[in-house]
């Protein structure tokens, strides 16, 4: 009996253990170095603790009483005890399964909601197990003592139950609510000298000690990175998935390797990105109104595409054009740079009057009358 | 021994009571109105008052100091003549401390809808009404210590010695925080200047929350629920401990506001420590509540001032557990300016301040027109609204909140922001419009409150003087066996009130003197110039329109922020902000580096019709700005005044700044009209937009070239 108990804890234990070492390892290494996600395993590894320490006391508790019942030839309610613990294990490894499944489809480079939700349902499980485990236990106390107080006086039968909440409040019984009167009365207000709750005060005392290692990591031994570490931390780490991402994608477009496109998959994107973003200033047409003019041969900062896609990536600031490269990647500058140039010649209603320096197009020779017929030919020096 | 007879004077009480349900409404109302704009811009009218920007102070100083204020006032002045068993100290000064407080409150109201504003969150009120608070608060004290001098009962109640921390806790903050230099009948500006401006103010700002609506509410708790209950105080022991505890490290929690902020980082850690200090002994107050109804949890059914103290009090738990999670720095990373706050905030004051106060007049009021509630049906009906109204309330704005941090925090596998800022808004529209659901539900409870008492006030007949008696207070007391080393301070209330100010008075001083006297706490940046005088006429309006209600100047040190925004902002920038505009809610984008982004043209067509250049944008028109002249004839003083506060203006300075001033509008002017936009350069929005063009540009000059900072040199750098 005793040996299929303890079996069943090693499996518990290990299922328990399975599960907590799939999140953990799952969505390492970018994960892992995101607080929020060590603070999230650190949780579950304590609330696994917990569990641990709970099965061992439950299968011991239900060991005993078994042993009891077998010496009445009634084992049957060991049986369903057993049956249970067998049903909790089942349960979390399956979920321990699920969670490795659900994780290692699941490899993101910040927390991702997904990340979040499955923390979050593995300490609430967790949780569910803890309750789960804390009514079996009471379960099989609270049947094993009228077993042993059986032939004690059975007249104290309506004697206060002392519940689990009354016993973690320290509380006393209402009954005997007069020993602890301190005899006040404020305006009919009396007041108890009941003890203070023990959970509250050893919590309160854990907080304290909470305070004192924050206080030391960060600030006497250092071992904790402050806010701006952290952010060069992040930046780092950031700047290695990036560069590992773009290695092996074909977004590794810059200004020397940009090429024209002229495809509609490419324009089309583009096209949306323009009137939502950039027509506030160049107006949906391109034809300008804060920015400058962008259908004309006029360019204030060059006309190539190399030079359009380097004006969006780092912008004029001081001319008012943002730099853009940390709102779209280098392709979608790509996209844009491309239908910027597109827009070139389709002569939108009411332009703005030129802006910049004559460009003629490199491939294009001026022979080949390429630059439309412009009405005005002004061109206005900038300031 | 001779028993004397006496009269406790109910007809204060009866006025705050009638005060609380009147500003009650109105700052409810003008809450909902606010959220409305949220979602529906069109409902700011396009008119100056009723822009968000105004109304949202409205709403805060409303209920804050309107509601809950007259919700302490009404509890303490019929608690604490009861628990001393005497009549309050003095009628006049009673008459008086009533009529004062809602002078300052509709003073408040017009100040604030006219655009007078210090720009300090929950201490926006302009030095004139300042001043009005603290007279008026030294009449409640000397009220409230006259009273509890000439008392007939040998010691203080439990609720009385939070009555006496929150009145000089209150009080020191208050005066801390409201220094301030006067230009005008409604102008000053703050004494303190960026970080250390920072600091005092959520110093303040976080223990407005512990000493005005915490505080004083756990002493009504203290007394309304035991009554109500008929049910001894589960713990004196609890009591004591946790109220010491409370006090001392409320006060040191205010740093938690300024988690990853240019605030030095051990002063952000000691906000951390002590918020979850902070745990322990505010749970020691729910739990003193909860327990003290063991045995009487059947009547908490029946009874409707149970049911919602208990809601109250249960709200509280859930508040003050939430609130140190939120100080840890990573969630804080998540939370912080989104609408998270704003749901924790309402869970406080809606369930714990607001549920507390319905209890209190539910259980008041009957007894004062000795009658019985006029209907318990629609007082259930009033908890089950309010209660669904808190729900509603409360998980749409979560919701809201950590969805649009994690937008804000998104990344495309390509390095890039995945969303821009204005997607991120636009996303979560509908949790705001559930969430003015959730109030407007709310509100309806509250009617209804409002209208039973009403009608129980009609079937009843006022007690103005109610007769009680009492043996006077004798040399000798009686002591009822053990003897708790604590019951010596409560018959002695000046010691009580010298050991609680010495215990509030330790965190603010040790977090605050070394943020001033230390240099290296604010490293200087030799590129940080003093503002322009249009620039600080720009700011003057910056802080009038309540623009940091929604837009943040702090760029923390997150790889999204910094992507989105900038270099992340150093203390040494915001030397010269009096006050500092840090911000603690993004409803808009990040202003701190705005300076330079978008063209002058851009500014001006977008607070004219902000939809125009952000499409789906929820900012209101700012139309009177483009009529609106500023006022030169104030230069000269804003520029002494600065100088007073140790902005380095030269010496004579004020006869040549409306010089410079006229120089700086009229370029702007006359680049704005190469953009075929005519504007004349003494109209509001050009100084606005000088203030927008500088702010974050110091910084860039820095460390380049050298050749910035020359022509940077003068004062008029840019």
């Amino acid at each position: 009996m005793r040996t299929i108990c303890r079996t069943s804890f090693l499996t518990l234990f290990l299922s328990i253990i399975c599960a907590v070492s799939a999140n953990a390892q799952a969505p390492a290494p970018s994960s892992m170095s995101n607080s929020f996600v060590v603070l999230m395993v650190t949780i579950i590894g304590f609330l696994a603790l917990i569990i641990a320490l709970l099965a061992y006391v439950l299968v011991n508790a239900a060991s005993i009483k078994v042993e009891n019942e077998l010496k009445e030839k009634a084992a049957n309610l060991g049986k369903t005890t057993l049956v249970l613990l067998i049903g909790a294990v089942l349960l979390v490894s399956t979920s321990a399964y699920a969670q490795s499944g659900e994780a290692a489809s699941n490899i993101s480079t910040t927390v991702s909601e997904a990340t979040y939700y499955t923390l979050a349902s593995v300490a609430v499980l967790e949780l569910g197990i803890i309750l789960t485990m804390l009514l079996m236990l009471r379960s099989v106390i609270s049947v094993n003592k009228p077993a042993t107080a059986a032939d004690a006086d059975a007249v104290v039968s309506k004697a206060p139950t002392v519940s689990w909440w009354d016993k973690i409040n320290s509380f006393k019984p209402i009954q005997q609510e007069a020993d602890i009167d301190l005899g006040h009365n404020y305006d009919g207000i009396r007041e108890l000298d009941n003890r203070l709750p023990p959970w509250w005060l050893y919590g309160f005392y854990c907080c304290i000690l909470f305070a004192v290692i924050y206080l030391w990591r960060f600030h006497v031994a250092e071992s904790a990175p402050l806010s701006k570490e952290e952010y060069e931390i992040a930046v780092a780490d950031a700047e290695v998935a990036k560069a590992a991402y773009l290695e092996k994608s074909a977004n590794n477009v810059d200004e020397n390797t940009v090429k024209l496109l002229t495809d509609e998959a490419s324009l089309a994107p583009a096209r949306k990105i323009f009137e939502t973003t950039c027509a506030a200033c160049h107006n949906k047409n391109g034809s300008g109104s804060v920015g400058p003019n962008l259908t004309d041969d006029y360019w204030l900062h060059g006309g190539s595409i190399q030079d359009v896609f380097k004006t969006l990536k780092y912008g004029w600031p001081e001319k008012g054009m943002k730099s853009w490269k940390d709102d779209y990647s280098p392709m979608q500058l790509a996209q844009l740079a491309s239908f910027v140039k597109s827009l070139r010649g389709t002569n939108p209603p009411s332009p703005k009057a030129p802006q910049g320096v004559l460009y003629q197009e490199a491939g294009v020779k001026p022979d080949s009358a390429a630059a439309p017929k412009k009405d005005s030919t002004v061109v206005t020096s900038t300031k | 021994m001779q028993v004397e007879q006496f009269y406790y004077d109910n007809k204060t009480v009866k006025w705050f009571a009638y005060a609380v349900m009147v500003w009650g409404l109105v700052g409810m109302l003008v809450g909902l109105w606010a959220s409305i704009a949220m979602f529906y811009p069109p409902i700011n009218l396009g008119f100056a008052p009723t822009t968000f920007g105004r109304m949202r102070p409205v709403h805060t100083n409303a209920v804050i100091f309107a509601f809950v204020g007259n919700g302490i006032f009404m509890g303490v002045y019929y608690s604490l003549q009861r628990l001393c068993k005497s009549r309050m100290f003095s009628d006049a000064l009673s008459k008086i401390h009533f009529w004062g407080w809602q002078l300052i409150i509709v003073a408040a109201a017009l100040t604030l809808w006219m655009g007078n504003t210090t720009g300090k969150e929950y201490a926006e009120l302009e030095w004139p009404i300042d001043i009005a608070i603290t007279l008026v608060w030294v009449v409640f004290g000397i009220n409230l210590f006259g009273t509890i001098i000439k008392r007939r009962e040998s010691h203080i109640y439990v609720a009385i010695w939070f009555y006496i921390a929150t009145w000089v806790t209150v009080a020191m903050l208050h005066i801390v925080n409201s220094m301030e230099l006067p230009i005008s009948f409604l102008k000053s500006y703050s004494m303190y200047a960026g970080v250390q401006d920072a600091l005092v103010q959520w110093w303040y700002g976080h223990n407005a929350v512990a000493f005005f609506l915490t505080t004083p509410y756990l002493g009504l708790m203290y007394y309304f629920l035991p009554k109500a209950a008929n049910r001894p105080v589960y713990s004196y022991r609890l009591s004591i401990i946790h109220f010491w505890a409370l006090i001392f490290i409320y006060i040191w929690a205010g740093p938690h506001h300024l988690l990853y902020t240019a605030l030095p980082d051990w002063a952000q850690s000691l906000g951390t420590v002590f918020s979850i200090m902070l745990i322990a002994p505010s749970w020691g107050g729910m739990l003193n509540g909860l327990f003290t109804l063991r045995g009487a949890w059947d009547k908490v059914r029946e009874e409707p001032v149970l049911k919602f103290l208990v809601v109250a009090v249960t709200c509280y738990g859930m508040a003050t557990f939430e609130g140190p999670l939120l100080s840890l720095k990573n969630v804080n990373a998540i939370s912080h300016f989104t609408d998270w706050t704003i749901a924790h905030v309402h869970v406080g004051a809606l369930g714990w301040n607001g549920f507390m106060t319905f209890g209190v007049l539910y259980y008041l009021i009957p007894k004062m027109w000795n009658t019985t509630l006029y209907s318990k049906r629609l007082a259930g009906a009033h908890f089950w609204l309010g209660t669904i109204g808190i729900v509603l309330y409360a998980v749409p704005l979560y919701w809201a909140g950590f969805t649009q941090s994690m937008m804000w925090k998104s990344f495309t596998e390509e390095g890039q922001l995945k969303f821009q800022f204005l997607e991120t808004v636009t996303h979560i529209l509908p949790m705001y419009i559930a969430r003015s659901v959730g109030g407007a539900v709310y509100i309806v409870g509250a009617v209804i409150m409002v209208y039973n008492l009403i009608k129980t006030v009609g079937q009843g007949s006022f007690v103005a003087d109610e007769a009680a008696e009492a043996a006077p207070l004798s040399a000798h007391v009686e002591l009822h066996g053990h003897h708790h080393w604590h019951r010596w301070i409560e018959k002695r209330p000046m010691q009580m009130l010298v050991f609680s100010l010495v215990a509030v008075a330790i965190g603010g001083a040790i977090e605050m003197v070394p943020t001033f006297l230390v240099k290296s706490n604010i490293p200087t940046i030799s590129s940080v110039k003093p503002y322009t005088p249009l620039e600080l006429h720009g700011r003057d309006i910056y802080i009038r329109e309540g623009c940091y209600l929604c837009h943040s100047q702090m760029v923390r040190p997150f790889r999204d922020e910094v992507a989105r925004y900038g270099e992340y902002s150093k203390a040494g920038e915001f030397i010269y902000d009096h006050p500092f505009q840090w911000g603690s809610k993004r409803t808009g984008p990040d202003l701190a580096r705005v300076g330079g982004k978008y063209p002058d043209s851009w500014h001006y067509n977008h607070m004219l019709d902000p939809q125009s250049m952000s499409p789906g944008s929820i900012m209101p028109t700012y139309s009177w700005m483009y009529d609106n002249d500023i006022n030169a004839f104030r230069t000269p003083k804003m520029i002494w005044a600065m100088r007073k506060l140790g902005v380095p203006y030269e010496e004579g300075y004020e006869n040549k700044c409306n010089a410079d001033l006229q120089k700086q509008a009229t370029e702007i002017a006359n680049g704005l009209k190469a953009d075929k936009i005519n504007v004349k350069p003494e109209k509001e929005i050009v100084a606005l937009i000088a203030y927008l063009q500088r702010l974050g540009k110091d910084i860039k000059a820095a460390p380049k070239s050298t050749t910035a900072q020359v022509t940077e040199a003068g004062i008029l750098g840019n």
